[in-house]
């Protein structure tokens, strides 16, 4: 499969300021590929970087096969872009601001006119009259994704997509990126782990400016992963959290809500086979004991939370 | 319909759906409609303020030509300051605010996003320019009876030439500077250098330095002889500031 973005020893620095240091990133047509890191990581500059916005100090992007600064209207043309804060004419409606961004497209007539209808319904703002000025953030948001997809694009960037929205709005978008699989390559910066969990094939992870993983997100997981076993207990948690601890097969303990013992363990069998014997050594009863996987948000912290 | 068209389009509405359609057109209203009237009547107007102490001084009844001179005097003082403070945001304001961004990731070549506003905005002032040039050719024709076309039209042509020569001045100001205001201090640093290099008569007789002198000499029905070389000079100008302003802004990372 061919590469939606391919970056090779992607640089840039801002006077002494090295905000990308040597990214090498490879997005595959057709996948919805979360792009995570912590703020200030350096994923909105390569988002701008992708768009042609900014131009890298060394290295290389290409964008559908084409370098991203000589990009010119045959790549624009395939691309939908939504910034981190979407800026409007404040003048305009958003059936305005829709028509507009599809005129620039070469849209005209009865086919922008339905597309911008169904976009509208999409974003929420079918029967809001107001002027752009008078929305509020998440409404812009929204009219921000809609015009981002007024060109049915071959490749989407989004950055932080969900951040501005309710939960309402924000499950909306990830059900909407997750209906273009297969069709349209999604490439979105985030650095909420539910929704790259949710809707994400292959994940990303950028830290100060530098990637520490790519992968599938089931491959990472397996990669850095350990398993992981919930134990709530009637009496005695902090000594029986202790005890846990000392164990061969835990590597870290932590505590949960409501007094929950969180246990990363090395071998599951064995924490499920010795978990009861040593509660009921204790004189304490058992009240939930659940094997888990470990997730997205472990593995982040793992990768990025050191040092920190 | 192409995206250079749609933006143009778009650039027209903004000046019709905002601020832009009150300011400036207020502006040389005003002065169109008040250039003749003060003509009419400052000699009364001073007589009256000054009492006996012009010591029997008495002014000279105001002519077609003090309405023409005053108007043109407005247009190349008061207005071309506003021309300069409006516009030194004319291409910073959308990169600032990030509007830029949104038409720039879309089939919209940098170069006609910055050629389509020059253009626009310079239309826009055509427009203003010849309205107010009929309104005050038409009120001077009333209060005065007498009202020959050919010196306010053409003044009005020439400034209208400067006025363009300023927008592409601020045009480029605009994508040099990144602030507004910025910009605008810049284009008053140029108008104080052109209006002192309009002293030296070869820079005033073949550049934009000298066109707001030429204008004030047609209104007052003077002969110019020479208008060929000012004119192509700050029309070449005027091109080779937006072409200039396209290239840097192609340079510019948003």
């Amino acid at each position: 499969m061919s590469a939606a973005i391919r970056a090779a020893g992607l640089t840039k620095s801002y006077g002494r300021k090295l905000v990308l240091d040597s990214l090498d990133l490879d997005v595959e047509e057709g996948s919805i590929f979360g792009f995570l890191g912590p703020n200030g990581a350096g994923k909105t500059t390569t988002l701008r970087l992708t768009t042609g916005l900014a131009r890298p100090t060394k290295g290389s992007i290409q964008v559908l096969g084409h370098d991203a600064r000589a990009a010119g209207n045959a790549v624009r043309s395939a691309i939908g872009y939504l910034p981190d804060v979407p800026a409007f004419y404040e003048w305009m409606t958003a059936p305005e601001f829709l028509s507009f961004a599809g005129g620039l497209f070469g849209m005209s007539g009865s086919a922008l006119h339905d597309r911008t209808s169904m976009l509208l319904d999409l974003a929420g703002l079918t029967d809001v009259q107001t002027k752009i000025g008078g929305y509020s953030r998440g409404m812009k948001q929204r009219l921000g994704i809609a015009q981002a997809l007024i060109n049915a694009p071959r490749l989407l960037l989004l950055d932080e997509p969900t951040s501005a929205l309710d939960p309402m709005g924000r499950k909306g978008v990830l059900d909407m990126i997750a209906s273009l699989r297969g069709r349209t390559t999604v490439f979105f910066s985030t650095h909420i782990l539910s929704d790259v969990e949710r809707v994400c094939d292959t994940v990303a992870i950028l830290d100060r400016g530098r990637m520490v993983a790519q992968a599938p997100i089931d491959e990472l997981k397996a990669r850095y992963g350990k398993e992981k076993v919930v134990v709530e207990v009637t009496e005695n948690a902090d000594e029986l959290a202790k005890e846990f601890g000392e164990r061969p097969w835990a590597t870290a303990i932590a505590r949960g809500a409501l007094g929950s013992i969180e246990i990363t363990v090395t071998d599951l069998g064995a924490a499920q086979h010795d978990i009861p014997a040593i509660v009921a050594a204790r004189d304490s009863g058992l009240a939930r004991l659940e094997a888990g996987e470990i997730g997205l948000e472990e593995v982040f912290v793992e990768l990025v939370g050191g040092g920190r | 319909m192409n995206a250079t068209l749609v933006f143009a389009r778009k650039e027209a509405l903004e000046i019709v759906r905002t601020w832009r359609i009150w300011v400036l057109p207020a502006i040389i209203l005003f002065f169109a409609i008040t250039a003749p009237v003060l003509a009419r009547f400052t000699p009364e107007i001073v007589g009256a303020v000054a009492g006996d102490q012009l010591g029997g001084i008495s002014l000279p009844p105001g002519t077609y030509l003090d309405a023409y001179g005053q108007w043109i005097k407005n247009l190349s003082q008061i207005t071309l300051f506003a021309l300069i403070i409006i516009y030194g945001g004319i291409i910073s304001t959308e990169t600032s605010s990030g509007t830029a961004i949104l038409v720039l990731t879309k089939p919209m070549s940098r170069g006609a996003f910055v050629a389509v506003k020059a253009i626009i905005h310079s239309v826009f002032l055509a427009v203003l320019t010849v309205i107010g040039t009929l309104a005050t050719w038409g009120l001077t024709a009333a209060v005065f009876g007498h009202a020959p076309a050919d010196p306010v039209w053409s003044s009005a042509l020439i400034w209208l030439l400067l006025g363009v020569f300023y927008i592409a001045l601020m045009t480029f100001f605009s994508v040099l500077i990144p602030s507004a205001v910025g910009a605008a201090g810049a284009g008053m640093g140029a108008f104080v250098l052109l209006t002192i290099g309009a002293l030296w008569k070869p820079l005033s007789d073949h550049s934009p330095a000298g066109l707001a002198g030429q204008a004030a000499a047609l209104a007052a029905g003077k002969p110019v002889p020479d208008l060929l070389w000012p004119v192509l000079v700050s029309l070449a100008t005027a091109a080779v500031l937006v072409a200039a302003a396209s290239l840097l802004f192609r340079q510019k990372e948003l």
